[in-house]
């Protein structure tokens, strides 16, 4: 049952064209190190985002995600490493090429919101015309034609989230640098931004954005990075990171269970229960038909699944304090 | 992308930007009222100028009316005759103030007190020449003083200096404050981080000086250069040479912005997220106050003396103090270059410190930065 959700999901994400194969070239950020005062916010930070692909970058507040992506831009001067670009060193005309939407989110509050794009787009070197066409054509695409000669301060929240997409968008960057972009979109909002992000990586532009909404990473991002504390703890294909995990998901639905009940099984840990749902973790080598048997004794099991943790579990395991 | 490039694009935007909040044209227009408005205020003030000339009996027939048409043009000013027994005595007459100016005619010449009113000759001539049937071009009269020009400046000297140094200082702190406010919103909405992803910060900086600088610049323009038409146009009882002191404050004006602009830029992006633009400006605001009195106090006092000697050629003072002190007194050509060399050496200097100051300053979030960590920062290789 695991086995077709993870064949299902690749499914999805071959329709939606997204390459599988690692290109050369792309991003590399190269043993980053970074000291704020008394903090080390990157320590030897290390992870690649090629061409075509999309990363979801990862990990708990204060883990240097921010300071990672600024690095990229040269906003902040790291102490050690390099920040590469096609196997070159990054420099001002290479960012030219990238799109940012930085952890705060500020455009020009009383400048028009096309006027603003057009801006943008020439300042990372575009023709006049060009810039023209290119607002153009991402206003329309995110549903703010009309809302062109508006003033940003006049948006509303919403669609000051979709302006500042724009911004990041407007000049088709080979790089896309997105900090939080989901954090406070409603559903639809989600969804769209997804898509945009998907055919971003499908044109073959490098994608990487931080998030914390890990379901969401799980279903859209075929390649993750999570780091701690400046560490990289685990990069890699998010599959392959489920699968090479030390335990393993478990999920229960018992109908008549007595209140509280737990398998016996050496090394079960319980994540979440409601109602007659029972979801746990176990080490890699139980037998689920052993937990499956235990809980058979006791109720009429309803629905019963079991595979490789989420990415949730995983990074719990991964950055537990 | 080439800096030339990003720093007209930055610099487009100011200026865009400015315009639509209204407030450049409206205080353009107010200040062209202004000037305007005292050209207005002079004449009702004063409704017409009565030229009071001595002439030595006998008069010939038909001066008096023939003066009279001459001086109708001149806003229809009135000539009134005095006559005098000899040039002896119309000499004294001039000497007591009792009339403007002497005319001989034996001799073709028209004598002053002690500076020439060129609409005074003016008048005398055409008069003279049409009594004599002559045409021109030649000159029916000599001018002459009794005494030489005072040393003492003017009425309308003194008034050019401080208009022209209240101008300046007005246009240095206004046009200073909209670079600081600038700087000050773009680091505090976050955008300056989207900007400097793709522009280097001193491409930023000089794009924000030089669009706010040509805004600026563009209304003294309007206003000097309306000021300093009417001088020459003589539409002032004063003389034209005045005009050329006014200007004078078209260059000084770049050259303190310059200095000013930039240093408020860099208060600015020293600024903490909790200050507003009035505050992390206060430092600059106040230099330029405490120069703008010394220079008026200075000027007042003795404006040859050595201390404004000295701001004439400081390169905080100079904007302020040099066409002021040119109007009042003149100002010799060494001290002009030497102003100059010192003002452009100061902006260089201060342009290369700015740079780094400024790029970090914008980006180091929250806290505001220490003079000391800004010293170091100069400092480093």
């Amino acid at each position: 049952m695991a086995t077709d959700m993870l064949a299902e999901r690749d499914a999805l994400r071959e329709s939606t064209g997204v390459r599988e194969s690692t290109g050369p070239g792309g991003l590399v950020l190269r043993r980053l190190s970074k000291r704020f005062e008394s903090v080390l916010a990157l320590d030897d930070c290390s992870f690649a985002v090629p061409r075509g692909r999309m990363l979801g970058f990862l990990g708990p507040n204060g883990a240097g995600k921010t300071t990672a992506m600024r690095a990229v831009f040269g906003l902040v001067r790291v102490d050690a490493g390099d920040v590469l670009w096609d196997g070159r060193s990054v420099g001002l005309d290479e960012r030219l090429r990238f799109g940012y939407m930085p952890e705060e989110r500020g455009l020009y509050p009383r400048m028009p919101v096309g006027e603003q794009l057009e801006y943008l787009g020439r300042l990372h070197g575009l023709t006049a015309t060009a810039a023209r066409r290119a607002t153009r054509r991402w206003l329309e695409r995110l549903g703010l034609q009309d809302r062109c000669a508006a003033k940003v301060e006049e948006l509303s929240h919403g669609n000051q989230q979709r302006a500042q997409l724009a911004a990041a968008l407007v000049h088709e960057p080979e790089l896309l640098v997105l900090d939080e972009p989901f954090a406070g979109l409603d559903p639809l909002a989600v969804r769209t931004l997804a898509e945009v992000l998907r055919s971003e990586a499908a044109r073959g532009a490098a994608v990487v954005f931080s998030s914390h909404q890990l379901e969401l990473v799980e279903e859209i991002c075929e390649d993750v990075v999570i780091i701690d504390h400046g560490r990289v703890v685990a990069t890699g294909h998010v599959d392959a990171l489920r699968r090479g995990s030390q335990s393993r998901r478990m999920e229960l639905e018992l109908d008549g269970a007595p209140p509280g009940w737990l398998p016996a099984t050496a090394g079960a840990e319980l994540v979440h229960r409601r109602d007659g749902e029972v979801r746990l973790l176990v080490e890699r080598d139980v037998d689920p038909e052993l937990v499956l048997a235990e809980a058979r004794d006791v109720a009429r099991v309803v629905a019963f699944s079991y595979g490789p943790p989420s990415l949730a579990d995983l990074f719990l395991e991964l950055v537990a304090r | 992308m080439s800096g030339p490039r990003t720093i007209s694009l930055v610099a487009r935007r100011e200026i865009r930007e400015r315009l639509r909040s209204k407030a450049f044209l409206s205080s353009t227009l107010l200040i062209l009222a202004l000037v305007g408005g005292s050209v207005l205020l002079a004449r009702v003030v004063d409704p017409g100028t009565t030229y009071r000339v001595a002439v030595v009996a006998p008069v010939p027939p038909g001066l008096a009316p023939a003066l009279e048409r001459a001086a109708q043009p001149f806003d229809d000013a009135k000539v009134q005759l005095r006559v005098v027994t000899s040039a002896r005595a119309g000499r004294q007459v001039l000497e007591d103030e009792q009339v403007d100016a002497l005319l001989l005619l034996s001799d073709d010449r028209l004598v002053f007190r002690s500076e020439i009113d060129a609409k005074a000759s003016a008048v005398a001539d055409t008069a003279v020449r049409a009594l004599r049937r002559h045409l021109p071009p030649e000159p029916e009269l000599a001018t002459e003083t009794l005494n030489p020009p005072e040393e003492e400046p003017g009425d309308a000297a003194v008034l050019v200096a401080y208009a022209a140094g209240l101008l300046l200082f007005m246009s240095l702190a206004f046009y200073g404050q909209w670079v600081i406010s600038g700087v000050v919103e773009e680091k505090n909405n976050r955008v300056v981080e989207l900007i400097l992803s793709a522009v280097r910060p001193q491409h930023l900086l000089a794009g924000k000086v030089i669009g706010i600088g040509l805004l600026g610049f563009a209304q003294l323009a309007l206003v000097a250069g309306l000021a300093a038409a009417l001088f020459v146009g003589g539409a002032f009882d004063a003389p034209a040479a005045l005009g050329g002191d006014i200007a004078l404050v078209l260059p000084w004006f770049v050259l303190g912005f310059a200095l000013y602009a930039v240093s408020y830029a860099v208060a600015g992006a020293l600024a903490s997220s909790q200050q507003n633009a009035e505050t992390a400006g206060q430092p600059i605001t106040y230099t330029l106050i405490a120069v703008f009195f010394a220079g008026y106090v200075a000027l007042s006092a003795d404006p040859g003396g050595a201390i404004a000697g000295l701001l004439t050629v400081f390169p905080l003072s100079a904007p302020l103090v040099l066409p002021a002190r040119s109007a009042l007194v003149g100002v010799p050509p060494w001290q002009h270059a030497l102003a100059l060399v010192l003002t452009l050496a100061s902006i260089y200097a201060l342009v290369g410190l700015a740079g780094r100051v400024y790029a970090h300053g914008l980006l180091h979030g929250g806290a505001r930065m220490q003079l000391r960590s800004a010293w170091r920062l100069i400092h480093q290789p």
